[in-house]
């Protein structure tokens, strides 16, 4: 079990305190891949931090003072500075804490793998496109075929790396800023839409024998049952699977 | 301006040998003026030799607002530097294979290495030259001016959306959206009690936000900062900085430049050469 698997706050729900000492706070959902790119890198650097999930359905009214729209995910540490943004997050993350570094040390490798972000934009709205599509009972052959470009363009790059990560040969910042969303793929039903691009199944094989994305992997039932009851406005949906 | 096209190299030409008149060095702190822009590189045109060791090359277009925030970078750090201008309303083939998204700006060093995405061209310019760091070493304060970017990034649309309307449909819609932007802008200055975004001196945030600004001055545009005061001395402020005032665009240019630009005119991009 993750550590962020605690109930949501919603409305009504009394602001929490100040970050203790030692910690960083993410305000973060369970289910949410944006906020999923945040709990890898913490994962990912061992960095000590506290999850507080947040009903997006039902925002509590404090949690408008940690962000102005009350978006995630968006970290607070105990000076009381906030940080969101999930691009914005994990940079800040890699930059403030010691041990592994995720992005590269050369300022190119850098800058490359910021460009790489850039032909990832897509992918986040086309995935959630598909999901929606379906879950109306309508068909998305225009939608998976765009996100096929996609991955198409992504499948390119790694090709003319001839390396198993976005990176090199070793896991880094930019795959686990992608892994989200292909994490999801199955749970939404677009799976075949890597049919055609090898290298990229190759990649998602291997990303799912690295120990951070393992220790974070949702169960899949889970998901369905998170995604059943979302579909149905059920603002119970962000707590399913909780046993407590 | 004669009614010829760029200076045209037809397509498989061999690359002509570098020499001062084919490319204009602007070096680094040097005096006052700058070199003259060459017109810019069109289709059709043979793509350009490596760059020489010691500068870096930025395929650049002389308004566009996106380029001069490399500029300005590059400029503010005194880093030797080459300029290509390309002809955005007829691009050449070979441009695509720096950039396959065929925008400026983008940068080419010695080593063959390509970065393109102004912010990221910014960020690469300032980590790999010395001197002034623009960009916070304190992780928190990088964080805070790329949370400014954020909040800034419907300006370039939004702006650019006013200019294409104006003297046709009513833009007081975009107006509206534009005072909103600008006073979020506002709000951050306010709460910081500084003068730039990213503090009491000027720093990357100032630069990356700059070229839309000056767009209202060289458009006199100016009332459309007259409810956010702090913004408005911001702006003064800005002008005072070497880098930009020696980038400043000259507003007949720009007005020539727009005009033609709006109507698709593929000699816009070398107004006024």
């Amino acid at each position: 079990m993750t550590d962020d698997a605690t109930r949501t706050l919603g409305k009504g729900s009394a602001p929490p305190g100040p970050v203790p000492e030692g910690l960083i706070r993410l305000y973060s959902m369970r289910f949410c891949p944006y906020a999923h790119r945040t709990r890898l890198v913490l994962q990912a650097k061992g960095i000590r931090h506290e999850v507080i999930n947040i009903n997006l359905r039902n925002k509590p009214e404090w949690y408008f003072t940690k962000h102005p729209f009350g978006h995630i995910p968006v970290l607070e540490n105990s000076k009381g500075q906030l940080i969101y943004e999930s691009v914005i997050a994990c940079e800040y993350l890699d930059d403030a804490y010691p041990g592994r570094k995720l992005y590269p040390y050369d300022c190119y490798e850098r800058a490359r793998q910021k460009m790489l972000l850039e032909l990832f934009y897509k992918v986040p709205h086309l995935t959630k496109e598909c999901l929606v599509t379906l879950r109306c009972g309508r068909g998305c052959a225009d939608l998976k075929l765009a996100l096929r470009q996609e991955f198409c363009n992504l499948e390119e790059i790694l090709g003319y790396q001839n390396t198993i990560f976005f990176g090199g040969d070793c896991i880094s910042m930019i795959d686990y800023l992608f892994w989200p969303w292909f994490e999801r793929l199955d749970v939404y039903g677009i799976a075949d839409c890597v049919n055609h691009t090898p290298a990229l199944r190759l990649w998602i094989a291997a990303m799912k024998q690295d120990p951070t994305v393992c220790a974070l992997l949702i169960d899949k039932n889970i998901f369905l049952g998170f995604l059943n009851l979302y579909f149905q406005n059920n603002p119970d949906a962000f707590d399913y699977g909780l046993s407590c | 301006m004669s009614g010829g096209s760029a200076r045209s190299l037809g397509k498989g030409e061999a690359c002509p040998p570098r020499s001062a008149a084919t490319l204009r060095r602007v070096s680094g702190p040097g005096p006052g003026g700058r070199a003259a822009p060459e017109r810019s590189h069109a289709g059709g045109s043979a793509p350009p030799g490596p760059v020489p060791e010691g500068l870096i090359r930025v395929y650049s277009m002389r308004f566009c607002p996106f380029a001069k925030r490399t500029l300005l970078v590059l400029k503010a750090k005194g880093i030797g530097h080459e300029v290509i201008n390309i002809n955005l309303k007829n691009k050449p083939e070979w441009f695509f294979k720096k950039n396959p998204f065929g925008l400026v700006p983008v940068l080419e060093n010695s080593q063959g290495q390509v970065i393109y995405e102004s912010a990221i061209t910014c960020e690469y310019l300032d980590e790999a030259y010395p001197g002034k760091k623009l960009l916070p070493d304190d992780p928190y304060e990088k964080a805070c001016q790329k949370m400014v970017f954020e909040l800034f990034s419907k300006v370039p649309p939004l702006l650019l959306s006013f200019l294409r309307r104006q003297n046709k449909e009513d833009c007081s819609g975009v107006k509206e959206e534009l005072h909103k932007e600008f006073s979020k802008l506002e709000e951050v200055l306010t709460n910081k009690k500084t003068t730039f975004f990213g503090g009491s001196s000027l720093s990357m945030i100032d630069y990356l936000i700059w070229p839309w600004f000056e767009w209202l001055i060289t458009l006199e545009l100016n009332e459309y900062v007259d409810h956010t005061p702090n913004l408005k001395l911001w702006m003064e402020a800005m002008m005072k900085d070497p880098a930009v005032s020696s980038l400043f665009i000259d507003p007949k240019a720009f007005r020539g430049f727009l005009d033609l630009y709006l109507q698709n005119n593929l000699e816009a991009c070398d107004y006024g050469l």
